[in-house]
């Protein structure tokens, strides 16, 4: 971060990801334990087999614990649940009532079920991770359809691509996003400072809009 | 801290040093939105970084027409002498055509490299119809940029790339990607066992220390600056390589002195 130039982090742990959700999340809130610049993403699974709290109780530990997003990895490839409302519906209205941010991963969930969660929750942030080059057809007339459709910009590095999303939809949809430490920031940064954009928009897009989201945050 | 880090954070071009990217592209492509992929739109974000020259190959040339890919690429060099330079591309399910490109491409001066693209074309590197395109690059001392890309590319993995470069040491052989995000360690394994390897670092998953990693155990005069711009902005790129932790000469190198050392670009129409 520091070789990149970034002052603040939102973070979640690969263990949360790749093995257990829980042991991820508390092996986490251990690790970046007193660390001022690194704040906490939780990964979550619906709450039916009783391996996190129901909603409302999960709710209130990731305020206790400072949560200041949230990301699921739905699909029997990975964490072996659906978003459908028959499902994740009771977490996923908690959130859009919390207005949680709440990311996915774009070679995870597809863009008909990103489609039906917009229409579903619109009060949920919902951030799009590892949109790359390839989603600008699927990402147009959703961002046209729905306010609260974000993309971090770890992959988002079409030529010319920050720019043109802020002509057509403003400097809203974007949150600055590394992927680190798989990728470098350095890059990431990069794409930021140099984009032809007002400085007012480059603030959005390196922070402002992605403060404005945690502000909004339990209203 | 980088010496070009104010510069990169305040958004300037970086210009006391000179930067050519040798892997680009142009135009429009079957399955993305390219906003910036118009030759003046390319000099227009070039100019915001600082890169003095780009050379390019259509995105047509390898799923597509690859005679209208060149043609479209000898216009983009027409129109912007002395910044954009080509790469020819070539098709080896083609390959008296190929050869007929080559031939017509190269009467251009600006036309400095052969583009192939495997995975894009569906020929092997190592396809007996390639030999005559190789043949060609060999007589011209050429860089020929061969997309590779993991290990799961019939057409050009990494392993089959190196022993088509070992095969043929008398051209100058570019790794397109170094084999992709997590290629990284066994290109450059191949790089060192075979001196006419350059590495190529263009990607968008741009794993973290890469640059670092390829000029500690290979050295920084086989790292080749590249972009894919425009499928992919080359405003990050510059970003990875100057606020990379290695030193000045380094960066010098890998941005453009490395290319200088091997290609001779005709300036003279801007002159």
């Amino acid at each position: 971060m520091a070789t990149a130039g970034i002052e603040e982090a939102l973070v979640y742990h690969a263990v949360a990801r790749d093995a257990h959700p829980p042991l991820g999340n508390s092996l986490l809130m251990e690790e970046i334990k007193g660390c001022r610049e690194l704040h906490p993403v939780w990964v979550l699974l619906p709450h039916h087999t009783g391996e996190i709290p129901p909603p409302d109780q999960l709710l209130c530990e990731m305020k206790a614990h400072g949560v200041q997003a949230v990301r699921m990895y739905p699909g029997r490839d990975h964490h072996s649940f659906s978003l459908a409302e028959w499902c994740a519906g009771e977490l996923l209205s908690a959130l859009d009532t919390a207005r949680i941010p709440l990311v996915l991963d774009t070679e995870i969930v597809g863009w008909e079920e990103v489609f039906s969660l917009l229409k579903s929750y619109p009060r949920l942030p919902l951030i799009m991770a590892n949109c790359s080059y390839r989603h600008n057809r699927f990402l147009y007339p959703l961002f046209e359809k729905f306010k609260n459709l974000y993309v971090e910009t770890s992959r988002f590095m079409g030529g010319g691509a920050i720019e043109d999303v802020v002509r057509h939809f403003g400097a809203r949809p974007l949150l600055f996003g590394t992927n680190m430490p798989y990728y470098t920031g350095t890059a990431a940064v990069a794409l930021v400072t140099y984009a032809d954009l007002t400085a007012q928009d480059q603030e959005a897009i390196a922070g402002g809009n992605l403060r404005r989201l945690i502000r909004e945050m339990w209203p | 801290m980088s010496e070009y880090s104010e510069r990169i954070h305040a958004g300037l071009p970086l210009d006391d040093l000179e930067i050519i990217d040798l892997h680009a592209h142009l135009g429009p492509y079957f399955n993305m939105h390219i906003p910036a992929g118009d030759p003046d739109s390319m000099i227009r974000i070039m100019d915001r970084c600082g890169i003095q020259k780009t050379v390019l190959s259509p995105n047509l040339g390898w799923q597509s027409d690859f005679v209208l890919a060149n043609t479209m690429m000898l216009e983009a060099l027409k129109a912007h002498r002395g910044r954009l330079y080509g790469a020819c591309a070539v098709n080896g399910h083609y390959p008296e055509l190929s050869l007929d490109e080559l031939n017509r491409c190269f009467q251009e001066r600006h036309v400095v490299m052969i583009k192939i693209h495997p995975a894009g074309t569906k020929c092997r590197l190592d396809d007996r119809r390639m030999e005559r395109i190789y043949d060609f690059a060999a007589q011209h001392r050429l860089f020929i940029l061969a997309h590779t890309w993991l290990d799961n590319d019939p057409y050009g993995n990494q392993d089959l790339f190196a022993s088509v470069a070992k095969s043929r040491p008398d051209i100058l052989w570019i790794m397109g990607h170094s084999g992709g995000p997590y290629g990284s360690a066994h290109a450059v394994e191949l790089a060192r066992e075979i001196p006419n390897i350059f590495l190529d670092i263009a990607l968008s998953m741009c794993p973290a220390r890469q640059i670092e990693f390829f000029v500690k155990e290979l050295g920084a005069e086989r790292v080749l600056f590249g972009t894919d711009n425009p499928f992919i902005d080359p405003r990050p790129q510059i970003g990875r390589v100057g606020l990379a932790r290695i030193s000045h000469q380094d960066r010098v190198n890998i941005f453009g002195a490395n290319a200088r050392r091997y290609i001779r670009f005709d300036e003279s129409a801007v002159l």
